[in-house]
C-alpha cells in the first residue's frame, strides 16, 4: 500500500511537472533578439528605438541588439557579414547600399499576403529602388531623401537681395551674379556655395545641365555626353572663381562645417541637413530654396530603408518588427523626429518646425526625372563612384580636361559593365 | 641511452613545443591568408561571387593600370621621405635623450614617445583640425595676424608633404625608444678610450656610435619601411589620398577596388606586387646593412 501511495505521487508529480512546463511553452513565446545593423546621419538610431518602444513593449519576447557603425565602414561591414555567411536580422540600408547587397536581400512577397497593396502604399521612386530585378519588393522605404540648396538667408538678407523672390526661377548663370554681391556684402563669408564631395551630389548639378553617367537602356556607362562635360567645365570654373571652396572637393573639408561657420553662402546637400541645421544653426537665419536651373531643374531621390537578408535565422520576427516600423504612424513619427521626408503616401507628418523647408525639397523631386532614380539603382555604377569622383577632382586640380576625365571614365567604367 | 633522449627532447622538441602556439597564429592569420591570397589573385571574384580562374590576367591588367602605378610611384616616394626622416629625427632624439643627464630627459622621452601610442585615425583627426584649409587652426592663426592661409591638404605637393610631417611626428617616438635602447648597450668604456685618445665627438659618432648601432639602426629602417608601405589610416582620414591621386598609396588603392569596385581577385594581386616589393626591399636592406655587420 505504501508502495503504491509513493508511486501514485510520483506519477502526479510528473504529470504536473509537463503539464506546467507545457502551460509555460504556450503562455510565453520563445525569446528573440534580433540583430540590427545600422549608421546615424543624426538622431536617428534613438528615434527608431523611441518609435518602436510600443512594439518592444508589447511584445516583450523580442529584444533588439543594435550595433551601429559609422557611416564610412557600413557598406564594408555589411558586405563582410552577408559574405561571412552571418548576416543581421535587419539593417538600415540606404540606395547605394540597395544596389550592391539587392540580390542578398530576403523578398517582403515571400512575408506577406498581398505584396502589391503593400508597394502602393510607398512613393514610386521608393518603390522603384526597393525592387530587385526579378520585380520582387525587397526593403521597407523608412524615409525619402533629396539633394537641394539650402542658404544663409541673413547672408542675401545683408545684401540687399530677397532670396525667396530670386530663387523663383534663377539660373546658374543668374546666381553667379547674385551670389558675388552676396558674398561682397558678407565680410566674414568667403564663399558662395559648397557642395558635398560625392559624385552623388555632384550628379545633382550634371542632371541639371542634362548630364548623364549611362546609355539610355542604361546596359553601359556613357559619361562622356555633352551635359556631362559642361558640368564638368563649369563645376571648375565655379571652383577657379573661388566661388566654392576648393577644400572640400580638394581636401574633403566637411561643408556642412563650412555652412555652419557662416563662411559660405549656400550648401548643395541632401534632406537630413535640415536637421542639423536645425540643431546646429544659432547665429543665422537659413532655409531651403529651389535650386537654379542648368538647362533643366533636378534633384537626386534617395531614401533609407530597412531590410532584413536571405538565410537569417529570425526572419519571422524581423519581418513582423519591419512592417510595424514602416507602418503609417510608426513612419510619420520616426519623419517627424529625424526630420525627414516620410516614405509613405498617407503620412501626414507636422514638423515642430521647418515645414516649408521640406516642401521645398519635395518641389525639387517632383521636376526630378525618372532616369536619375533608375541610374542610382544600377549595381554597376556603385563601383565606379570613386573613380569617379578622382576624376572630377583631377579635372579641378587641371591634371585633365573635361573631355578626358570622362574617356577614362567610361575606359574604365566599361570592364563593369560586360 | 635514457639521457641521450632527454638531451635530443630538450633540443629539438622542446623549442617546437614553446614555438607551437606562436607557429599556429603565424600560420593561422599570417601565411594562410598569404597564401589565400595569392590563389585569389588568379581568379575574378566578387564578394557576392564564385571565383573563376583566370589565369595571369589580373597581373597583365595591373601592367597597363595607371592608376596602379600612380600609387606605386607615391608609395615609393612616401616611404622614402617617411623612413630617411623617420631614422634621422628618432636617432637625434635617441641622442638627445639616452644619457640620463640633463633634467626632465625621462619627461621628454615620454612626451616624444605618447604620440606612437595614438590610433593613426585619432592622430588624423587631430591633425585635420590643425592643418585644415578653412577650418584649421594654423590658418586661423596666420589669417588673424593678416596673412591668407596655407593649402596644407588641398594642394598637390603640400599634402604630400604635411602627410610625410604627420607620419614622423606619430611614429618617430617609437623607433627614438628602439635607438635609446641599442645606444645604452654600447658599452661606456670605449667613449671613455676614445675621450682619453682625443677623438673629437664628430669622430667617435662616426667611428664608435654608429658601427655599434649598426644592427639596431637595422630593425629600425626594416620596421619603418615595412610600416610606411602599409600606410592606410592617417591618410584615409586626411586627405582620402587626395588631392586627386597626390597622396594615394598603394593601400588605398587595393582598398578601393577591393571593397568599393568589389573586385576582390585583382585587389589580391596588387597585393602580392605590394608584398614582393616589400620582401625586396628588406632582403636588400638586410643584405647592404648586413655585408660588414658587427652583431657584438
Amino acid at each position: 500500500m505504501k508502495k503504491a501511495c509513493i508511486a501514485l505521487m510520483i506519477l502526479l508529480l510528473m504529470g504536473t511537472t509537463i503539464f506546467a512546463a507545457g502551460t509555460k511553452e504556450e503562455g510565453a513565446k520563445k525569446e528573440v533578439t534580433l540583430s540590427v545593423l545600422w549608421f546615424n546621419d543624426a538622431n536617428e538610431s534613438d528615434v527608431f528605438l523611441k518609435t518602436m518602444d510600443d512594439y518592444l513593449k508589447a511584445n516583450p519576447h523580442v529584444k533588439l541588439d543594435l550595433q551601429i557603425i559609422a557611416y564610412n565602414e557600413y557598406d564594408q561591414k555589411l558586405k563582410m557579414m552577408i559574405s561571412g555567411g552571418n548576416p543581421p536580422d535587419l539593417a538600415r540600408i540606404t540606395t547605394n547600399t540597395l544596389s550592391v547587397v539587392v540580390d542578398s536581400l530576403e523578398p517582403i512577397d515571400n512575408h506577406v499576403s498581398d505584396v502589391e497593396a503593400v508597394k502602393k502604399e510607398y512613393l514610386p521612386s521608393m518603390v522603384a529602388f526597393a525592387t530587385n530585378k526579378d520585380g520582387k519588393f525587397v526593403a521597407y522605404p523608412t524615409e525619402a531623401t533629396a539633394n537641394g540648396m539650402l542658404v544663409n538667408k541673413t547672408a542675401f538678407d545683408r545684401a540687399g537681395i530677397d532670396v525667396d523672390e530670386v530663387s523663383k526661377t534663377w539660373t546658374w548663370s543668374e546666381w553667379e551674379t547674385i551670389i558675388k554681391k552676396v558674398v561682397a556684402a558678407n565680410p566674414s563669408m568667403k564663399y558662395g556655395l559648397a557642395v558635398d564631395f560625392t559624385p552623388h551630389r555632384f550628379s545633382t548639378l550634371m542632371y541639371q545641365w542634362n548630364g548623364r553617367f549611362l546609355n539610355e537602356d542604361q546596359s553601359n556607362i556613357k559619361f562622356n555626353n555633352p551635359g556631362t562635360i559642361e558640368t564638368l567645365k563649369w563645376f571648375k570654373h565655379i571652383h577657379d572663381e573661388d566661388l566654392v571652396p576648393k577644400s572640400v572637393w580638394l581636401g574633403s573639408e566637411n561643408p556642412a562645417e563650412l555652412f555652419q561657420a557662416g563662411l559660405v553662402a549656400g550648401h548643395i546637400g541632401g534632406s537630413w541637413n535640415i536637421n542639423t541645421y536645425n540643431k546646429n544653426v544659432k547665429d543665422f537665419e537659413w532655409k531651403a530654396v529651389r535650386m537654379p536651373q542648368g538647362r533643366i531643374n533636378s534633384s537626386v531621390p534617395g531614401g533609407k530603408f530597412v531590410a532584413s537578408f536571405k538565410g537569417t535565422k529570425n526572419q519571422e520576427e524581423a519581418f513582423k518588427l519591419m512592417a510595424a516600423f514602416a507602418d503609417k504612424s510608426h513612419n510619420e513619427r520616426y519623419s517627424r523626429d529625424t526630420f525627414n521626408i516620410p516614405s509613405r503616401n498617407d503620412a501626414q507628418v507636422t514638423y515642430p518646425s521647418n515645414s516649408k523647408d521640406f516642401e521645398v525639397f519635395l518641389e525639387e523631386l517632383k521636376v526630378t526625372p525618372a532616369y536619375t532614380a533608375n541610374e542610382w539603382k544600377n549595381t554597376n555604377l556603385s563601383k565606379i563612384t570613386t573613380y569617379i569622383r578622382e576624376q572630377i577632382v583631377e579635372v579641378l586640380l587641371g591634371n585633365v580636361t573635361a573631355e578626358q576625365a570622362v574617356a577614362n571614365v567610361d575606359n574604365r567604367g566599361a570592364s563593369f559593365f560586360r | 641511452m635514457k639521457q641521450r633522449t632527454k638531451g635530443n627532447f630538450h633540443q629539438t622538441a622542446a623549442p617546437l613545443l614553446f614555438l607551437l602556439p606562436n607557429i599556429v597564429i603565424f600560420g593561422t592569420f599570417i601565411i594562410i591568408p598569404a597564401v589565400q591570397g595569392l590563389r585569389m589573385s588568379f581568379t575574378e571574384w566578387g564578394v557576392f561571387t564564385t571565383p573563376r580562374f583566370i589565369g595571369l590576367d589580373n597581373f597583365k591588367e595591373l601592367i597597363a593600370d595607371e592608376v596602379f602605378w600612380k600609387t606605386f610611384a607615391n608609395t615609393l616616394s612616401y616611404s622614402f621621405f617617411t623612413v630617411s626622416l623617420i631614422m634621422i629625427y628618432a636617432l637625434a632624439l635617441a641622442l638627445l635623450l639616452y644619457k640620463n643627464t640633463i633634467k626632465g630627459e625621462k619627461a621628454f622621452r615620454s612626451l616624444f614617445y605618447i604620440p606612437s601610442l595614438l590610433s593613426m585615425i585619432t592622430v588624423g583627426i587631430a591633425w585635420r583640425f590643425i592643418l585644415g584649409d578653412e577650418m584649421g587652426i594654423i590658418n586661423y592663426l596666420i589669417r588673424a595676424s593678416g596673412g591668407s592661409g596655407v593649402r596644407w591638404l588641398t594642394d598637390s605637393k603640400l599634402a604630400m608633404v604635411s602627410i610625410i610631417g604627420v607620419s614622423i611626428w606619430a611614429q618617430a617616438g617609437y623607433y627614438m625608444v628602439i635607438l635609446i635602447a641599442g645606444l645604452q648597450a654600447i658599452p661606456l668604456d670605449l667613449y671613455e678610450a676614445a675621450k682619453i685618445d682625443g677623438s673629437s665627438t664628430p669622430r667617435t659618432f662616426i667611428s664608435i656610435t654608429l658601427p655599434l648601432l649598426k644592427s639596431t639602426l637595422l630593425v629600425v629602417l626594416v620596421l619603418a619601411t615595412i610600416t610606411s608601405f602599409k600606410a592606410y589610416e592617417l591618410i584615409a582620414v586626411m586627405t582620402k589620398g587626395g588631392p586627386g591621386y597626390a597622396t594615394k598609396l598603394i593601400v588605398q588603392q587595393v582598398y578601393q577596388v577591393a571593397f568599393l569596385e568589389d573586385r576582390m581577385g585583382y585587389a589580391s594581386a596588387m597585393s602580392i606586387v605590394l608584398m614582393l616589393i616589400i620582401s625586396l626591399f628588406t632582403v636588400v636592406q638586410f643584405k647592404v646593412s648586413g655585408r660588414d655587420q658587427d652583431y657584438e
